[in-house]
Protein backbone atom coordinates (compact mmCIF):
# COMPACT_ATOMS: atom_id res chain seq x y z
CA UNK A 1 0.00 0.00 0.00
CA UNK A 2 1.50 3.06 -0.87
CA UNK A 3 1.86 5.76 1.91
CA UNK A 4 -0.25 9.38 2.23
CA UNK A 5 1.15 12.20 3.19
CA UNK A 6 0.21 13.86 6.00
CA UNK A 7 -0.76 17.86 5.35
CA UNK A 8 -2.02 20.46 7.28
CA UNK A 9 -3.49 24.24 5.50
CA UNK A 10 -5.79 26.89 6.41
CA UNK A 11 -9.10 26.24 4.26
CA UNK A 12 -12.42 28.00 3.09
CA UNK A 13 -15.36 25.49 2.49
CA UNK A 14 -16.55 26.05 -1.62
CA UNK A 15 -18.54 23.20 -2.07
CA UNK A 16 -19.83 19.76 -0.68
CA UNK A 17 -21.28 16.71 -2.04
CA UNK A 18 -23.25 14.08 -0.78
CA UNK A 19 -21.12 10.99 -1.14
CA UNK A 20 -22.64 7.25 -0.67
CA UNK A 21 -24.50 6.49 2.51
CA UNK A 22 -22.66 8.82 5.30
CA UNK A 23 -19.74 10.61 3.15
CA UNK A 24 -19.18 14.11 1.69
CA UNK A 25 -17.30 15.16 -0.85
CA UNK A 26 -15.49 18.90 0.12
CA UNK A 27 -14.22 21.07 -2.22
CA UNK A 28 -11.87 23.96 -0.33
CA UNK A 29 -9.85 26.83 -1.39
CA UNK A 30 -6.47 26.13 0.59
CA UNK A 31 -3.66 28.83 1.37
CA UNK A 32 -0.69 26.34 0.91
CA UNK A 33 -2.14 23.93 -1.78
CA UNK A 34 -4.76 25.66 -4.12
CA UNK A 35 -8.34 24.70 -4.54
CA UNK A 36 -8.83 21.12 -3.31
CA UNK A 37 -11.25 18.32 -3.21
CA UNK A 38 -11.21 15.86 -0.43
CA UNK A 39 -13.53 12.77 1.05
CA UNK A 40 -14.97 13.32 4.74
CA UNK A 41 -15.76 9.82 5.93
CA UNK A 42 -19.03 9.83 7.74
CA UNK A 43 -19.11 13.33 7.60
CA UNK A 44 -23.01 13.10 7.16
CA UNK A 45 -23.37 10.76 10.20
CA UNK A 46 -20.94 11.80 12.70
CA UNK A 47 -21.49 15.18 13.56
CA UNK A 48 -18.42 15.42 16.36
CA UNK A 49 -15.61 15.22 13.88
CA UNK A 50 -16.71 17.69 11.46
CA UNK A 51 -18.84 19.77 13.77
CA UNK A 52 -19.83 22.75 11.90
CA UNK A 53 -16.23 22.66 9.83
CA UNK A 54 -18.39 21.35 6.07
CA UNK A 55 -20.47 24.01 5.36
CA UNK A 56 -20.04 26.70 2.80
CA UNK A 57 -17.54 29.40 3.41
CA UNK A 58 -16.26 28.16 7.00
CA UNK A 59 -12.90 28.81 7.73
CA UNK A 60 -10.95 26.24 9.31
CA UNK A 61 -7.05 24.60 9.82
CA UNK A 62 -7.86 21.07 8.33
CA UNK A 63 -5.97 18.31 8.18
CA UNK A 64 -5.67 15.82 5.04
CA UNK A 65 -3.66 13.02 3.84
CA UNK A 66 -2.90 12.58 0.25
CA UNK A 67 -1.73 9.69 -1.89
CA UNK A 68 -0.98 11.74 -5.09
CA UNK A 69 -3.01 14.37 -6.52
CA UNK A 70 -5.50 12.15 -9.00
CA UNK A 71 -6.75 10.69 -6.04
CA UNK A 72 -9.07 12.14 -3.74
CA UNK A 73 -7.15 13.58 -0.76
CA UNK A 74 -8.66 12.15 2.86
CA UNK A 75 -10.28 14.86 4.94
CA UNK A 76 -9.08 13.78 8.56
CA UNK A 77 -10.35 16.65 10.68
CA UNK A 78 -10.58 20.08 10.80
CA UNK A 79 -10.48 22.72 13.58
CA UNK A 80 -12.73 25.93 12.91
CA UNK A 81 -11.20 29.05 13.02
CA UNK A 82 -14.15 31.11 11.60
CA UNK A 83 -17.50 30.19 11.02
CA UNK A 84 -19.24 33.56 9.99
CA UNK A 85 -22.13 33.66 11.86
CA UNK A 86 -22.98 37.45 10.83
CA UNK A 87 -23.14 36.10 6.95
CA UNK A 88 -25.22 32.78 7.92
CA UNK A 89 -27.99 34.68 9.58
CA UNK A 90 -28.32 37.23 6.92
CA UNK A 91 -29.81 36.07 3.13
CA UNK A 92 -28.63 38.66 1.25
CA UNK A 93 -24.85 38.28 3.20
CA UNK A 94 -25.26 34.63 2.52
CA UNK A 95 -26.15 35.19 -1.15
CA UNK A 96 -23.07 37.51 -1.53
CA UNK A 97 -20.44 34.98 0.00
CA UNK A 98 -22.30 32.01 -1.74
CA UNK A 99 -21.28 34.11 -5.09
CA UNK A 100 -17.30 34.71 -3.90
CA UNK A 101 -17.76 31.06 -3.68
CA UNK A 102 -18.61 30.39 -6.93
CA UNK A 103 -16.50 33.03 -8.83
CA UNK A 104 -13.20 31.45 -6.96
CA UNK A 105 -14.33 28.23 -8.09
CA UNK A 106 -14.65 29.37 -11.45
CA UNK A 107 -11.34 30.76 -12.10
CA UNK A 108 -9.17 28.73 -10.54
CA UNK A 109 -8.32 25.60 -11.42
CA UNK A 110 -7.74 22.18 -8.69
CA UNK A 111 -4.26 22.12 -7.15
CA UNK A 112 -2.73 25.34 -8.60
CA UNK A 113 -1.47 27.33 -5.08
CA UNK A 114 -2.86 31.06 -5.15
CA UNK A 115 -1.93 32.54 -1.68
CA UNK A 116 -3.38 35.73 -3.22
CA UNK A 117 -6.65 34.31 -3.96
CA UNK A 118 -7.39 32.57 -0.48
CA UNK A 119 -6.16 35.65 1.05
CA UNK A 120 -8.75 37.78 -1.09
CA UNK A 121 -11.29 35.24 -0.69
CA UNK A 122 -10.71 35.10 3.43
CA UNK A 123 -10.72 39.10 3.60
CA UNK A 124 -13.85 39.67 1.35
CA UNK A 125 -15.76 37.38 3.82
CA UNK A 126 -14.60 38.83 7.08
CA UNK A 127 -15.50 42.51 5.29
CA UNK A 128 -18.87 40.78 4.27
CA UNK A 129 -19.11 39.37 7.76
CA UNK A 130 -18.45 42.93 10.09
CA UNK A 131 -19.55 45.13 7.35
CA UNK A 132 -23.36 46.52 5.97
CA UNK A 133 -23.69 44.72 2.40
CA UNK A 134 -23.34 47.20 -0.37
CA UNK A 135 -22.83 46.61 -3.98
CA UNK A 136 -19.62 47.98 -3.68
CA UNK A 137 -17.95 44.76 -1.81
CA UNK A 138 -19.26 42.45 -4.85
CA UNK A 139 -18.08 44.47 -7.70
CA UNK A 140 -15.00 45.00 -5.61
CA UNK A 141 -14.13 41.12 -5.09
CA UNK A 142 -15.50 40.40 -8.86
CA UNK A 143 -12.29 43.34 -10.03
CA UNK A 144 -10.00 41.94 -8.03
CA UNK A 145 -10.14 38.37 -8.72
CA UNK A 146 -10.12 39.50 -12.39
CA UNK A 147 -6.86 40.72 -11.58
CA UNK A 148 -5.74 37.76 -9.64
CA UNK A 149 -6.89 35.80 -12.54
CA UNK A 150 -5.12 37.52 -15.46
CA UNK A 151 -8.00 39.26 -17.09
CA UNK A 152 -7.06 42.79 -14.79
CA UNK A 153 -9.88 45.09 -16.59
CA UNK A 154 -8.27 48.53 -18.77
CA UNK A 155 -9.93 51.35 -16.60
CA UNK A 156 -7.54 54.24 -17.07
CA UNK A 157 -7.98 54.97 -20.41
CA UNK A 158 -9.05 53.84 -23.72
CA UNK A 159 -8.30 50.02 -24.38
CA UNK A 160 -7.75 50.72 -28.33
CA UNK A 161 -6.48 54.69 -29.14
CA UNK A 162 -4.75 54.49 -25.07
CA UNK A 163 -5.76 57.68 -24.55
CA UNK A 164 -6.13 58.85 -21.01
CA UNK A 165 -10.00 59.04 -19.65
CA UNK A 166 -11.13 62.14 -20.85
CA UNK A 167 -14.02 64.00 -19.50
CA UNK A 168 -14.50 65.27 -23.51
CA UNK A 169 -15.53 61.83 -24.34
CA UNK A 170 -18.36 58.66 -23.76
CA UNK A 171 -16.73 54.93 -22.82
CA UNK A 172 -18.17 51.84 -23.48
CA UNK A 173 -17.07 48.73 -21.92
CA UNK A 174 -15.60 46.30 -24.51
CA UNK A 175 -15.69 42.59 -22.95
CA UNK A 176 -13.72 41.00 -26.02
CA UNK A 177 -11.07 43.60 -25.62
CA UNK A 178 -11.32 43.53 -21.80
CA UNK A 179 -11.36 47.31 -20.85
CA UNK A 180 -13.14 50.97 -21.65
CA UNK A 181 -13.06 51.77 -25.26
CA UNK A 182 -13.56 55.66 -25.67
CA UNK A 183 -16.07 56.90 -28.23
CA UNK A 184 -13.82 57.96 -31.15
CA UNK A 185 -13.03 53.82 -31.50
CA UNK A 186 -14.84 51.29 -32.66
CA UNK A 187 -15.19 48.19 -30.31
CA UNK A 188 -14.65 44.73 -30.90
CA UNK A 189 -17.60 43.69 -28.71
CA UNK A 190 -21.19 43.90 -30.92
CA UNK A 191 -22.54 44.28 -27.41
CA UNK A 192 -20.24 46.82 -25.56
CA UNK A 193 -21.88 48.53 -22.78
CA UNK A 194 -22.16 52.09 -21.94
CA UNK A 195 -20.54 53.42 -18.94
CA UNK A 196 -20.07 56.82 -17.16
CA UNK A 197 -16.60 58.18 -16.70
CA UNK A 198 -17.52 58.34 -12.95
CA UNK A 199 -17.95 54.72 -12.54
CA UNK A 200 -14.66 54.00 -14.19
CA UNK A 201 -12.80 56.25 -11.54
CA UNK A 202 -15.04 54.23 -8.75
CA UNK A 203 -13.48 51.29 -10.27
CA UNK A 204 -10.09 52.34 -10.42
CA UNK A 205 -10.07 53.20 -6.85
CA UNK A 206 -11.68 50.63 -5.74
CA UNK A 207 -8.85 48.57 -7.88
CA UNK A 208 -6.52 50.39 -5.40
CA UNK A 209 -7.41 50.86 -2.34
CA UNK A 210 -5.97 49.66 0.55
CA UNK A 211 -8.64 46.18 1.87
CA UNK A 212 -8.94 48.15 5.24
CA UNK A 213 -10.10 51.16 3.40
CA UNK A 214 -12.34 49.30 1.57
CA UNK A 215 -15.53 49.40 3.40
CA UNK A 216 -15.27 53.36 2.97
CA UNK A 217 -15.69 53.59 -0.39
CA UNK A 218 -19.34 54.09 -1.56
CA UNK A 219 -20.73 53.50 -4.94
CA UNK A 220 -23.70 56.03 -6.13
CA UNK A 221 -26.74 54.11 -7.81
CA UNK A 222 -25.81 54.55 -10.70
CA UNK A 223 -22.31 53.51 -10.44
CA UNK A 224 -23.70 50.21 -8.31
CA UNK A 225 -26.33 49.74 -11.65
CA UNK A 226 -23.17 50.22 -14.18
CA UNK A 227 -20.68 48.12 -12.38
CA UNK A 228 -23.06 45.09 -12.40
CA UNK A 229 -23.57 45.44 -16.14
CA UNK A 230 -20.24 45.75 -17.18
CA UNK A 231 -18.91 43.17 -14.68
CA UNK A 232 -21.38 40.20 -15.00
CA UNK A 233 -20.90 40.74 -19.07
CA UNK A 234 -17.15 40.30 -18.65
CA UNK A 235 -17.12 37.99 -16.72
CA UNK A 236 -19.67 36.18 -18.69
CA UNK A 237 -17.88 36.64 -21.39
CA UNK A 238 -14.46 35.34 -19.91
CA UNK A 239 -16.22 31.75 -18.02
CA UNK A 240 -19.05 31.38 -21.50
CA UNK A 241 -21.88 31.00 -19.06
CA UNK A 242 -23.47 32.87 -16.37
CA UNK A 243 -22.73 31.78 -12.96
CA UNK A 244 -25.48 29.69 -11.44
CA UNK A 245 -25.18 32.02 -7.98
CA UNK A 246 -25.60 35.21 -10.03
CA UNK A 247 -28.85 33.66 -11.35
CA UNK A 248 -30.10 32.77 -7.77
CA UNK A 249 -29.04 36.11 -6.09
CA UNK A 250 -30.60 38.24 -9.47
CA UNK A 251 -34.40 35.82 -8.63
CA UNK A 252 -33.84 36.99 -5.31
CA UNK A 253 -33.38 40.29 -5.12
CA UNK A 254 -36.34 40.02 -7.92
CA UNK A 255 -39.12 38.44 -5.62
CA UNK A 256 -38.18 40.93 -2.86
CA UNK A 257 -38.73 43.80 -4.42
CA UNK B 1 -17.54 -5.78 -14.33
CA UNK B 2 -16.40 -7.70 -17.14
CA UNK B 3 -16.90 -11.88 -16.85
CA UNK B 4 -20.83 -10.55 -16.50
CA UNK B 5 -23.59 -11.40 -18.77
CA UNK B 6 -25.02 -8.50 -20.07
CA UNK B 7 -28.66 -8.59 -18.85
CA UNK B 8 -26.49 -8.70 -15.22
CA UNK B 9 -24.23 -6.13 -16.34
CA UNK B 10 -27.39 -3.66 -17.05
CA UNK B 11 -28.81 -4.34 -13.72
CA UNK B 12 -26.07 -3.72 -11.72
CA UNK B 13 -25.40 -0.21 -14.29
CA UNK B 14 -29.36 0.42 -12.68
CA UNK B 15 -28.43 -0.15 -9.48
CA UNK B 16 -25.26 1.99 -9.68
CA UNK B 17 -27.50 4.51 -10.16
CA UNK B 18 -28.70 4.48 -6.94
CA UNK B 19 -27.73 7.01 -4.08
CA UNK B 20 -25.07 5.58 -2.01
CA UNK B 21 -24.71 3.08 -4.51
CA UNK B 22 -21.19 2.01 -5.23
CA UNK B 23 -20.25 -0.92 -8.16
CA UNK B 24 -19.58 -3.20 -5.68
CA UNK B 25 -23.02 -3.13 -3.94
CA UNK B 26 -24.69 -3.07 -7.06
CA UNK B 27 -23.35 -6.97 -8.41
CA UNK B 28 -24.06 -7.76 -4.83
CA UNK B 29 -27.60 -6.59 -5.16
CA UNK B 30 -27.77 -7.81 -8.52
CA UNK B 31 -26.56 -11.38 -7.40
CA UNK B 32 -29.37 -11.17 -4.84
CA UNK B 33 -31.96 -11.02 -7.69
CA UNK B 34 -30.48 -13.97 -9.89
CA UNK B 35 -30.95 -16.24 -6.91
CA UNK B 36 -34.57 -14.98 -6.26
CA UNK B 37 -37.54 -16.47 -7.41
CA UNK B 38 -39.17 -15.35 -10.20
CA UNK B 39 -42.33 -15.18 -8.24
CA UNK B 40 -40.27 -13.07 -5.55
CA UNK B 41 -38.98 -10.70 -8.45
CA UNK B 42 -42.31 -10.09 -9.67
CA UNK B 43 -43.32 -8.72 -6.49
CA UNK B 44 -40.35 -6.72 -6.71
CA UNK B 45 -40.89 -5.62 -10.00
CA UNK B 46 -44.58 -4.61 -9.26
CA UNK B 47 -43.37 -2.42 -6.32
CA UNK B 48 -41.52 -0.29 -8.02
CA UNK B 49 -44.07 0.10 -10.87
CA UNK B 50 -46.64 0.81 -8.23
CA UNK B 51 -44.51 3.69 -6.61
CA UNK B 52 -44.49 5.49 -10.08
CA UNK B 53 -48.30 4.34 -10.82
CA UNK B 54 -49.82 5.67 -7.24
CA UNK B 55 -47.97 8.04 -5.68
CA UNK B 56 -48.32 11.27 -6.45
CA UNK B 57 -48.24 15.10 -4.61
CA UNK B 58 -50.62 15.88 -2.54
CA UNK B 59 -52.90 18.86 -3.79
CA UNK B 60 -52.35 21.06 -0.53
CA UNK B 61 -49.19 20.12 0.98
CA UNK B 62 -47.13 18.07 -1.47
CA UNK B 63 -46.32 15.43 0.50
CA UNK B 64 -45.99 12.04 -1.38
CA UNK B 65 -50.22 10.95 -1.23
CA UNK B 66 -51.70 7.62 -2.68
CA UNK B 67 -54.74 9.79 -3.41
CA UNK B 68 -55.59 13.93 -3.77
CA UNK B 69 -54.73 14.48 -0.34
CA UNK B 70 -51.92 12.81 1.76
CA UNK B 71 -52.92 11.42 5.05
CA UNK B 72 -51.63 14.04 7.47
CA UNK B 73 -54.21 16.68 5.02
CA UNK B 74 -56.79 14.36 5.04
CA UNK B 75 -56.97 14.20 8.80
CA UNK B 76 -59.40 16.44 10.52
CA UNK B 77 -57.76 15.73 13.70
CA UNK B 78 -54.75 17.83 12.65
CA UNK B 79 -54.71 21.62 12.89
CA UNK B 80 -55.03 23.47 10.01
CA UNK B 81 -54.45 26.93 10.83
CA UNK B 82 -50.83 25.97 11.90
CA UNK B 83 -47.94 24.66 8.59
CA UNK B 84 -44.88 23.48 9.38
CA UNK B 85 -42.39 23.80 6.52
CA UNK B 86 -39.52 21.05 5.80
CA UNK B 87 -37.42 20.49 2.97
CA UNK B 88 -38.16 16.64 1.59
CA UNK B 89 -41.24 14.25 3.00
CA UNK B 90 -38.57 12.72 4.76
CA UNK B 91 -37.98 15.28 7.06
CA UNK B 92 -41.96 15.22 7.40
CA UNK B 93 -41.80 11.66 8.71
CA UNK B 94 -38.40 12.19 11.16
CA UNK B 95 -41.37 15.12 12.78
CA UNK B 96 -44.30 12.69 12.37
CA UNK B 97 -42.37 9.93 14.37
CA UNK B 98 -41.10 12.69 17.01
CA UNK B 99 -45.07 12.09 18.02
CA UNK B 100 -44.87 15.50 19.11
CA UNK B 101 -46.49 17.65 16.22
CA UNK B 102 -50.65 17.67 15.51
CA UNK B 103 -50.84 20.41 12.76
CA UNK B 104 -50.30 20.28 9.16
CA UNK B 105 -46.85 20.12 6.40
CA UNK B 106 -45.79 22.16 3.55
CA UNK B 107 -42.78 20.41 1.69
CA UNK B 108 -40.84 22.80 -0.03
CA UNK B 109 -38.60 19.55 -2.15
CA UNK B 110 -35.35 21.25 -1.34
CA UNK B 111 -33.79 24.30 -0.66
CA UNK B 112 -32.24 27.08 -2.11
CA UNK B 113 -28.39 26.19 -2.57
CA UNK B 114 -26.97 28.90 -4.73
CA UNK B 115 -23.69 26.93 -6.46
CA UNK B 116 -25.95 24.63 -7.78
CA UNK B 117 -28.41 26.91 -9.04
CA UNK B 118 -31.13 25.88 -7.07
CA UNK B 119 -33.46 29.14 -6.47
CA UNK B 120 -36.75 29.92 -5.26
CA UNK B 121 -38.48 29.25 -8.35
CA UNK B 122 -37.38 25.61 -8.09
CA UNK B 123 -38.80 24.90 -4.66
CA UNK B 124 -42.64 24.90 -3.63
CA UNK B 125 -42.38 28.99 -2.14
CA UNK B 126 -45.00 30.46 -4.42
CA UNK B 127 -47.23 27.59 -3.22
CA UNK B 128 -46.89 28.20 0.17
CA UNK B 129 -47.83 31.54 0.00
CA UNK B 130 -51.09 31.29 -1.95
CA UNK B 131 -51.58 28.68 0.16
CA UNK B 132 -51.16 31.22 3.42
CA UNK B 133 -53.12 33.95 1.58
CA UNK B 134 -55.79 31.84 0.65
CA UNK B 135 -56.87 30.04 3.63
CA UNK B 136 -56.58 31.09 7.63
CA UNK B 137 -53.36 30.28 8.92
CA UNK B 138 -51.88 31.10 12.26
CA UNK B 139 -48.84 29.90 12.15
CA UNK B 140 -46.04 28.75 10.14
CA UNK B 141 -43.13 27.09 11.35
CA UNK B 142 -39.96 26.98 9.46
CA UNK B 143 -38.51 23.27 9.82
CA UNK B 144 -35.82 23.17 7.02
CA UNK B 145 -32.36 21.53 8.54
CA UNK B 146 -30.13 24.15 10.50
CA UNK B 147 -27.27 24.31 7.90
CA UNK B 148 -26.59 27.17 5.19
CA UNK B 149 -28.97 26.18 2.84
CA UNK B 150 -32.23 25.52 4.92
CA UNK B 151 -31.03 28.74 7.37
CA UNK B 152 -31.47 30.54 3.70
CA UNK B 153 -34.40 29.07 3.05
CA UNK B 154 -35.99 29.92 6.50
CA UNK B 155 -34.47 33.49 6.04
CA UNK B 156 -36.31 33.64 2.59
CA UNK B 157 -39.48 32.68 3.72
CA UNK B 158 -40.09 34.66 6.87
CA UNK B 159 -39.20 37.89 4.52
CA UNK B 160 -41.87 36.98 2.48
CA UNK B 161 -44.28 36.41 5.11
CA UNK B 162 -43.43 39.35 6.78
CA UNK B 163 -46.33 41.72 5.61
CA UNK B 164 -48.95 38.69 6.12
CA UNK B 165 -51.00 38.23 9.13
CA UNK B 166 -49.34 35.51 10.32
CA UNK B 167 -47.19 34.67 13.44
CA UNK B 168 -43.69 33.03 11.45
CA UNK B 169 -41.39 31.07 13.82
CA UNK B 170 -38.30 28.83 13.33
CA UNK B 171 -37.52 25.24 14.92
CA UNK B 172 -35.22 25.49 18.31
CA UNK B 173 -31.47 24.72 17.26
CA UNK B 174 -31.43 22.03 19.66
CA UNK B 175 -30.29 19.94 16.11
CA UNK B 176 -26.46 21.34 15.75
CA UNK B 177 -26.05 23.23 12.77
CA UNK B 178 -24.69 21.26 9.97
CA UNK B 179 -26.57 18.68 11.21
CA UNK B 180 -29.49 16.74 8.96
CA UNK B 181 -33.44 15.76 10.20
CA UNK B 182 -32.58 12.28 9.09
CA UNK B 183 -29.83 11.67 11.52
CA UNK B 184 -31.37 13.43 14.98
CA UNK B 185 -32.88 11.46 17.36
CA UNK B 186 -36.85 11.58 18.22
CA UNK B 187 -36.64 13.86 21.60
CA UNK B 188 -34.12 16.45 20.03
CA UNK B 189 -36.70 16.74 17.29
CA UNK B 190 -39.59 17.19 19.75
CA UNK B 191 -37.59 19.59 21.66
CA UNK B 192 -36.99 21.42 18.22
CA UNK B 193 -40.53 21.59 18.38
CA UNK B 194 -41.13 22.58 21.64
CA UNK B 195 -38.63 25.71 21.65
CA UNK B 196 -39.01 26.87 18.42
CA UNK B 197 -39.04 31.37 18.34
CA UNK B 198 -39.90 33.40 16.23
CA UNK B 199 -37.58 34.10 12.79
ZN1 LIG C 1 -10.07 55.29 -28.11
ZN1 LIG D 1 -50.92 17.03 2.30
Amino acid sequence: MSSRIPCRTEAIVLKTLDYGESDLIVTFYTREYGKIRGIAKGARRSKKRFVNALEPFSCSAINFSRKNPDHLDFIEGCDVAFHFQEIRSDLEKTLIASYFLDLIDQFTPEHKKSEASFQLLYDFLVLLEKKKTSASLLHLFELRLLRIAGYDPVLDGCISCRQPLNAGRGYRFDSVRGGVICSGCKPSDADAIPVSLGTVKTLLMGKEMEIENLGRLLFTAQAAEESRRILSHFIRHILGHELKSLRVLNEINRLQR
Amino acid sequence: MSGYAIPIKNLIAEFSKFPGIGEKTAARLANHVLRSSGEEVRVFTESLLDVKRKIRFCSVCFNLAEGERCDVCADSRRDQSTICVVEDPDSLIAIEASGEYRGVYHVLHGVISPLDGIGPDRLKIAELLERVARQPVQEVILATNPDTSGESTALLISRLLRERNVKVSRIAFGVPMGGDLRYTDKMTLARSLEFRRTA
